[in-house]
């Protein structure tokens, strides 16, 4: 039996709508099977919390009287682009502090505008017959300005590998700490909650899907960058980091507790938010997708002590992982996660809620993402 | 029983002789957690001794008397649990387990009582949750 978008919604509205979270789901697949789990169940909301580097806000910051074209600009002390039209701007999570060093960055202004708090502007401009203004000092905050949006080009990595470190010294890299002697491995995925392993071909993830950004809505906007097709698959879900989205949405709705300016020792700043994304259960190969759990997802160890050509040196299932210890050739490595799995929680919780409250209806794409995608690496004195 | 002190010395020789006296005289099994010396020889050190209370509190007395400054550590470590994001990075390089994933609900918490202030923490955390207070 196959349902549709339009089904669901109107359950969604009369408040008759089954929501379950991915993590809810997978006992139910495997007592009842895909095809009644399909019947009984409208929605799985998935989610992830976790440091999401290729992030970024664009700000329209009103005009001042006599207006200003800014082409230098400051947030905080954090440079924002000035190549935009007047008051336009970007302002991306790893943009960092002028002169760098406090573990302030981009993200942080963006967690200190969603918290509501102000924001110093410093801006320069030529000066020009229509923009006669040349400089301008002020306080910002979430209220004061026009637009604010979120629009982060690389999100959501569909799976994503292992770190370790079989050098003397520690290593601090994104993927966190990395102790010498592989003392420790790091990873980063929600697993079974993970919203892009529990649609692994993107059958309803497209262009136009309405989302849980930060604690607001927000969209599919786009295919991510490095979005690629071409990794191994095991149990049906990519073994590597494989695709990714592009999401926007409006920063004034969006919630504090689900958004945090990260200063990564040795690495720098980056946003971490939390994304939940709906799936509609429309039919049993949807909903036999969704019953994907830890056990089934596998990812790839390398050591993060070689500058390139870093190669598998084994595969854990996120099941091994999250017991905080796996064994490498006879020695025992302990994990520690770098994305919230409690973070996550909560974000495919309180997307569930929203459904069953009738608060968030489904959109769905208007565009199919690319079912194909190759990653270019880039030549080195290209011609 | 077990308790861990901040001792503060002028002289950087006394690491041993210290550690050496609180066994043979007092009874206690010293264990020198962390100890910073600077170029003239001050400094301090983290201590966990166990060994009997009475032992203990006369072992410190001992310190106090030939002029040692020493205050005893209880909680030392602080976690914002407001700030803190459950994230985890922290947890694989607590080299006495005290960082864990609270089973239930997968937040990440801190037994102060098991840490020993070794500082492996502080900079693995992205959101500065955890701080040592010296
Ligand atoms: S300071 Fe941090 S890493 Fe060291 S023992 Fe305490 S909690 Fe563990
Ligand atoms: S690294 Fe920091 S934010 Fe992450 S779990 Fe540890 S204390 Fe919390």
């Amino acid at each position: 039996m196959a349902k549709t978008y339009e089904e669901i919604n109107n359950r969604i509205k009369t408040g008759e709508a089954v929501v379950m979270t991915a993590e809810e789901v997978v006992d139910l697949v495997r007592e009842k099977g895909a095809e009644r789990a399909a019947e009984e169940v409208d929605v799985v909301t998935t989610g992830t919390f976790g440091a999401m580097c290729s992030s970024g806000a664009f700000l329209n910051l009103g005009h001042a009287d006599p207006p200003i074209r800014m082409t230098n600009i400051r947030l905080n002390g954090v440079e924002a682009y000035g190549g935009l039209a007047a008051v336009d701007t970007y302002i991306g999570a790893t943009s960092l502090i002028d002169p760098p060093g406090t573990g302030y960055g981009g993200a942080h202004v963006i967690e200190d505008l969603i918290a509501g708090k102000k924001v110093h502007l410093v801006a320069t401009g030529p000066g020009t017959d229509c923009y006669v203004r040349k400089s301008i000092e002020t306080n910002i905050s979430l209220d004061d300005i026009n637009e604010a949006y979120l629009y982060n080009p690389r999100n959501c990595y569909q799976n994503y590998g292992i770190a370790t470190n079989t050098s003397d010294r520690t290593l601090y890299t994104y993927m966190g700490k990395l102790l010498p002697r592989m003392k420790n491995a790091t990873y980063s995925s929600a697993g079974t909650l993970s919203p892009l392993l529990n649609d692994p071909h993107l059958d309803t993830i497209g262009m136009g899907t309405r989302i849980f950004l930060a604690g607001g809505e927000g969209y599919v906007s786009w295919q991510g960058t490095q979005f690629k097709t071409t990794v191994e698959e095991v149990n049906g879900v990519p073994v590597g980091g494989s695709r990714t989205l592009a999401v926007i949405g409006d920063m004034k709705q969006m919630d504090p507790k689900f958004v945090r300016g990260l200063d990564i020792t040795g690495y720098g700043i980056s946003l971490a938010i939390g994304i939940g994304i709906p799936i509609p259960i429309l039919n049993a190969d949807i909903m036999r997708n969704c019953a994907i759990s830890d056990e089934d997802i596998y990812a790839e160890m390398v050591d993060y002590s070689l500058p390139s050509g870093r190669k598998c040196m084994q595969r854990y299932n996120y099941a091994q992982l999250r017991t905080g210890k796996i064994e490498y050739e006879g020695k025992t490595i302990r994990t520690s996660s770098m994305s919230s799995l409690a973070g996550a929680r909560k974000v495919a919780n309180t997307l569930k809620d929203w459904i069953e409250h009738g608060e968030f209806l489904l959109n769905e794409p208007c565009l199919s993402l690319p079912k194909e995608g190759k990653l270019k690496g880039l030549k080195d004195g290209g011609q | 029983m077990e308790a861990k002190y901040r001792i503060d010395f002028d002289e950087g020789n006394v690491l041993e002789s210290v550690t050496y006296t609180l066994v043979s005289e007092y009874d206690l099994k010293p264990n020198i957690l962390r100890a910073d010396i600077t170029g003239d020889g001050s400094g301090f050190m983290l201590l966990s001794v166990i060994g009997d209370c009475d032992d203990v509190i006369l072992g410190m007395n001992y310190l106090r008397e030939i002029g040692f400054k020493v205050k005893e550590l209880k909680g030392h470590i602080s976690h914002d649990y407001e700030r803190c994001w459950s994230c985890g990075a922290c947890v694989s390089v607590c080299p006495t387990r005290s960082i864990y994933h609270e089973e239930e609900t997968m937040l990440v918490k801190v037994n102060t009582k098991k840490c020993i202030a070794c500082g492996s923490c502080l900079n693995a955390c992205s959101v500065k949750a955890i701080q040592l207070e010296l």
